[in-house]
């Protein structure tokens, strides 16, 4: 992993291209909310869709709590288009089908030379995209738990949020 | 400016962000949509709208446009609300879409377009699940392409329309 990449500092504006083949920045997509940005390998391994099911879950909490999804993975826009359909997910996922942000990332999972994908990875970043914290996922239980992602998610928000404590007469 | 006020009117008045005459499929005149900038609501049947939908060198746009009948108030918590805006998450994105917001509480109803409609496209609004939909054609000068909503979050900032973001935008 690019050795920028850790707590306190600025995760990169990546800007690539959606499952709908529109150009994407990540500053535009967290639009002022904490974000989660997920690398995945792709549809093709177990432990993704089983990591996906969990977050299809975890999205009825996002949905209502003014936070962001975004996945990304090396897959062309239609065959995430058609895994994001397939998941009913409602979050938006990035193409790095060129894999220029893998690079800038230094996220290439060596062990698949068949697929070339991310080395799983979780970022949980503040709207400014500071990194607040990462989750290597190459093994399985190196992924966040959704109790890990809400305490994440509420730390962000408390910190951002100035009406945090809600309005008082 | 992240939200503007919208209607359908009769004609088009003066100092208008942007206007375009509407027509029925079978070519009837339909009205004027009307956009206003944010500021005090021009008249008592307009709505927020996303402004970013707004594109005076857009084309002209299958339109299906979503309006409350007259006295009917539905909330933007309302389930059937909250569920259209879902499938409008999960569904293909249209060329553009925002709903209408009354205030901070109220639907006002929804606008979405393709320059390009598929067949059954207007079949498939998720937003006249709520209140029927009006299927119309819009002149070219009013509408643009927008990037979908980011998703997954359904909720609105405030009183600005789904999918303006940010609190700020208010």
């Amino acid at each position: 992993m690019n050795p920028a990449l850790e707590p306190g500092r600025l995760f990169p504006d990546l800007e690539l291209t959606d499952h709908s083949g529109n150009r994407r920045t990540l500053s535009a997509l967290a639009a002022g909310d904490p974000l989660v940005v997920h690398c995945y390998r792709g549809w093709f391994c177990p432990k993704e869709r089983a990591f996906f099911a969990r977050l299809c879950q975890f999205q009825q909490e996002l949905e209502v709590a003014y936070s962001r999804l975004v996945s990304v993975s090396v897959e062309p826009p239609e065959v995430q288009a058609a895994f994001r359909a397939g998941l009913d997910a409602r979050w938006t996922f990035l193409s790095d089908a060129d894999r220029t942000a893998l690079v800038q990332l230094d996220l290439q999972e060596s062990t698949d030379t068949v697929h070339d994908p991310y080395l799983p990875t979780v970022f949980t970043l503040y709207p400014d995209r500071t990194i607040h914290r990462i989750y290597n996922g190459y093994w399985f239980w190196g992924r966040p738990t959704m109790e890990e992602l809400r305490q994440d998610l509420r730390q962000i928000s408390a910190a951002v949020r100035d009406d945090w404590e809600g309005p008082q007469a | 400016m992240t939200w503007c006020w919208f209607a359908l009117v009769d004609q088009a008045p003066a100092g208008l962000l942007a206007s375009t005459a509407v027509h029925d499929l079978d070519g009837q005149r339909r009205g004027v949509l009307a956009a206003w900038p944010a500021g005090e609501r021009p008249r008592p049947d307009a709505a927020r709208l996303d402004a970013r939908v707004l594109d005076p060198q857009g084309p002209r746009m299958a339109v299906s446009l979503v309006l409350p009948p007259p006295g009917v108030q539905v909330l933007f918590d309302d389930p059937t609300v909250v569920g259209a805006v879902k499938a409008a998450l999960a569904g293909p994105a249209p060329d553009f879409v925002s709903t209408l917001s009354v205030d901070a509480s109220h639907f006002g109803g929804a606008v979405s377009g393709v320059a390009e409609p598929w067949p059954g496209w207007w079949s498939d609004d998720p937003f006249a699940r709520v209140f029927p939909a009006r299927r119309l054609w819009a002149d070219a000068g009013m509408f643009g392409q927008t990037a979908p909503p980011a998703g997954p979050v359904h909720q609105r900032y405030g009183p600005t329309p789904w999918p303006v973001e940010g609190f700020t935008s208010q």
